[in-house]
């Protein structure tokens, strides 16, 4: 495809003054130029192969996570405003963010559900990413895709992470009971579970300690090694070439032009450097006809993923307003006491887990809460260095290379979605298994 | 020539005006209240009954009682506008004077409303704030509640909330159901066998703060609908052990009237923190302590002829009338003539009885109440000598008749 933005009519602002702003780019150049001078645009290169900048291919998972990351740090600016973090005030002040601070419930509305939202996406972003290969290496030397894998396994936890220091926040019921469950989980950590468990939550009693500690935690440290990682994240996707589609393209080229009897160049930049950078490599061919420029493609394109998000997250938070139940009572356990719905398929796990045989009671806790994820989570790290299939699927979906792997991976990913599906809806009073079908029992009340 | 993508310029647009359309919604919903309306009908009754002029000076936008020693906002006042005003004493709800005599001895601005009435101070609709909603657990104690259970007297419910500051009185003007319920208390004589306020006996559960216990640990399986702490009582004071068959409790035949009262009193005793000031300053009358007679009394229950029966406990059930030993309850007989009793019904003496029990003293003494081998000689012999002067003192009755 040709790029054909350079024909399009000059608009400026300078005599206009036009009510709707617009920049088209007169030439390559200008397209080029236009990415460069600005701060916001500058970390995307100046042309992108169609092939990334397709709906197919990325699904723009990973832009719609920065979104929404973006929603819940304005939002959650906002908040920090109003929240009071002690446990006497904390409550009272969600619930007058509820009432009376204007557009309160909908700002909290919008953070809740962005951190919904944040923590499916960049679990989907991860599955498109394991499923195309993504963090494969191709072309180039100096790539370091599995390193930047890790860096998103790393980002998916401190996304939960951030998410359950949020959870105890509004110190309702639903708050205290879930991080007491959560935090229990963490008890069960052979040898230094108690430690764990008590320099997580600042005592032995879920507090004021914990509550401060979540807050700091929430407000300060958690978003600022996300922010530190997600700019490492982007910087490291320029370094390594863009997304892995690109490799793929570039491949299926070279093997055309050697079909045509091309040959490979192979001098490296000025011989200077070892081996040859992914531009080297890409300037050697003909990127005409596989790219074209990010100004207006790619910036209108990710413009309008960031503004679809945050539109169906305003529509959302409309009419699905977070919850706020009764102030915490240690003296009251919920039934069903459970852990926020992300870590709702462990807290199934313990319970599958847990068994008896020849009348000893095995406690699932370690099985389940530690054990399991641990290996899963270990898996994950070190997969893209085990991942022995060639190069040629890098940033392709499904390959029949790794149907193997991709049908493993399918069916983890399922089994957690199930179990998370299963705790969050079928279990009732007692944890006792319900079909979606039957009611739970009533649970009784005071008056 | 249009490229593939510029069709993405349409989306853009598109989504962007459902922003536009979604941030309209918003505005108008944020602006639309429903209190607002409340406050305008509010202005235009006043308008109407009272005139131009008064309406005039009625402050619109949300109101709250903020009372900080008890940590609590209500915003009941923002609906509620006429709370304070005269002349509105026959309108109709919300804009209805609070009755005023309350307000002599309970400030609004140093009580609030919800203390006294339930309900969710922090809400400003009116289903949110008369608390009828699963996550909030005091509802309003009004009429809605009093249909639920078939109370005809109206403004009874409240007293509940009447009892946390006045727990300690004996009788507090104005809570008439409290009030009796504390009467029963007094006559049926609870403490026997339950802890009240950090008093009385252990054979029961302590009740010093009941209403706290969570109405899941409650069986609920022989108690109808609704499921409430509330009904749980209301069934378990007509009948104990019909409700839960393990217990001890005999059933004291009581009104329905007698029993709203006491479950009410029973959920009123809960582990609140109030600030100091806001107990009553009972005087001696209104205190509920026992009074001089009745300590008296229990003196000499536990110092006369009968000491050993108060010491063993077995007064809880039991009187020894010739003893001066009067039972809690009235729920078995008198032991004055028992060892007669025993000889005549089942041929042995009492202390035999004592050492092979049947029936429900079998019961009694195999779990409840433990005595030595020796416990049961000594009781066996002041039955015996109950016995001989319950004859005395029917004789010298006779010869003073003559």
């Amino acid at each position: 495809m040709a790029d054909d933005t350079v024909k399009t009519t000059p608009v400026t602002t300078e005599n206009g003054k036009k009510f709707l702003w617009s920049f088209q780019p007169k030439s390559g150049k200008d397209a080029g130029e236009s990415i460069v001078r600005n701060f916001l645009l500058h970390w995307f290169p100046a042309k992108v192969a169609e092939r990334s900048l397709s709906w197919s291919y990325s699904f723009y998972l990973g832009t719609i996570t920065f979104a929404l990351f973006l929603i819940l740090v304005i939002t959650g600016i906002v908040l920090m405003f109003l929240y009071v973090p002690s446990v006497e005030r904390a409550y009272q002040s969600v619930k007058d963010i509820e009432n009376v601070v204007s557009f309160g419930w909908f700002i909290r509305a919008m953070h809740r559900n962005a951190t919904h939202l944040m923590v499916i996406f960049i679990f989907l972003h991860m599955v498109r990413v394991f499923l195309t290969a993504g963090y494969k290496n191709g072309l180039g030397s100096g790539q370091l895709r599995p390193v930047n894998w890790i860096i998103g396994v790393v980002l998916l936890l401190v996304t939960l992470f951030l998410a359950f220091t949020g959870y105890l926040l509004p110190w309702d019921q639903l708050a205290f009971w879930a991080v007491t469950v959560g935090t229990d989980i963490a008890r069960t950590i052979p040898l230094i579970g108690d430690e764990v468990r008590y320099i997580l939550i600042g005592g032995h009693e879920i507090d004021q300690n914990t509550l401060i500690r979540f807050y700091v935690l929430h407000c300060f440290f958690l978003p600022l090694l996300t922010v530190i990682l997600i700019v490492y994240h982007f910087w490291r996707i320029r370094k390594d070439g863009g997304l892995a589609s690109y490799d793929t393209v570039v491949n299926a080229q070279d093997k055309i032009r050697e079909k045509n009897g091309g040959g490979k160049k192979t001098y490296s930049l000025l011989g200077i450097t070892k081996g040859r950078t992914v531009e080297v490599e890409t300037t050697t061919r003909n990127e005409e006809s596989i790219t074209v420029n990010s100004v207006p493609n790619l910036i209108r394109r990710v413009g309008l993923v960031m503004l679809a998000t945050f539109v169906f997250v305003a529509v959302l938070s409309l009419f699905l307003h977070a919850p706020l139940e009764e102030p915490a009572n240690p003296d009251i356990t919920p039934n069903p006491a459970k852990a926020p719905w992300y870590f709702l398929w462990l807290q199934e796990l313990v319970t599958i887990t847990t068994f008896n045989l020849f009348g000893i009671t095995f406690d699932g806790g370690f099985i389940g809460g530690v054990l399991i994820p641990g290996v899963l989570l270990v898996f994950l790290c070190v997969w893209p260095f085990m991942d022995k299939s060639s190069k040629e699927t890098t940033g392709v979906w499904f390959t029949k290379d790794r149907w193997r792997q991709n049908l493993v991976f399918i069916l983890i990913c399922f089994a957690i979605i199930l179990l998370t599906i299963i705790g969050t809806y079928m279990r009732g009073p007692f944890w006792e298994f319900y079909l979606p079908w039957e009611s739970w029992p009533d649970l009784p009340g005071i008056l | 020539m249009r490229n593939k993508y510029s069709k993405d310029t349409f989306v853009l647009y598109s989504i962007g005006f459902l922003g536009l359309a979604a941030t309209l919604f918003l505005f108008v919903k944020e602006q639309t209240p429903e209190w607002k309306n409340y406050q305008k009908e509010f202005i235009a009754y006043v308008d109407n009954h009272l005139g131009p002029e008064r309406s005039a000076g009625i402050e619109t936008g949300i109101h709250q009682l903020w009372v900080k020693d008890l940590n609590r906002v209500d915003r009941c006042v923002t609906c509620h506008i006429g709370y304070n005003w005269e002349g509105l004493e026959n309108a109709p709800h919300p804009f209805r004077t609070h009755p005023r005599k309350i307000f002599e001895h309970h400030p609004v601005e140093e009580y609030g409303c919800t203390i006294c009435h339930g309900g969710q101070g922090f809400a400003l609709t009116e289903r949110e704030a008369h608390g009828f909603i699963e996550d909030w657990h005091e509802p309003l104690l009004g009429r809605e509640l009093e249909q639920l259970y078939r109370i005809t007297d109206r403004n009874v419910l409240l007293q509940i909330n009447c009892n946390t500051c006045h727990r300690y009185d004996r009788q507090t003007p104005g809570a008439d159901y409290i009030n009796l319920a504390k009467d029963v208390v007094r006559e049926k004589n609870c403490r026997a066998c339950h802890q009240i306020n950090e008093r009385g006996g252990v054979l029961g559960p302590d009740l010093t703060a009941a209403g706290e216990k969570p109405p899941e640990q409650k069986d609920f399986s022989r108690v109808g609908r609704p499921m409430t702490a509330f009904n749980w009582h209301l069934a378990h004071y007509n009948d104990p052990r019909m409700i839960t068959p393990e217990s001890l409790m005999p059933s004291f035949g009581f009104t329905y009237r007698e029993r709203v009262a006491l479950t009410m009193l029973t959920l009123s005793w809960r582990d609140v923190d109030l600030p100091v000031r806001y107990y009553p300053q009972t005087t001696e009358v209104l205190a509920d302590r026992p009074t001089p007679e009745e300590i008296e009394r229990e003196r000499m229950m536990r110092e006369g002829e009968g000491a050993f029966f108060v010491e063993q406990q077995c007064f809880l059930c039991h009187s020894v009338n010739v003893f001066n030993v009067f039972a809690a309850t009235d729920i078995a007989p008198d032991l004055s003539r028992s060892a007669e009793n025993v000889r005549r019904r089942l041929g042995i003496s009492v202390e035999q009885f004592l050492k092979n029990p049947i029936g429900t003293m079998a019961a009694v003494l195999g779990t409840q109440i433990s005595l030595t081998d020796e416990e049961k000689v000594r009781a066996a012999e002041l039955l015996e000598q109950a016995n001989e002067k319950y004859y005395e003192l029917q004789r010298s009755a006779e010869l003073n008749n003559q």
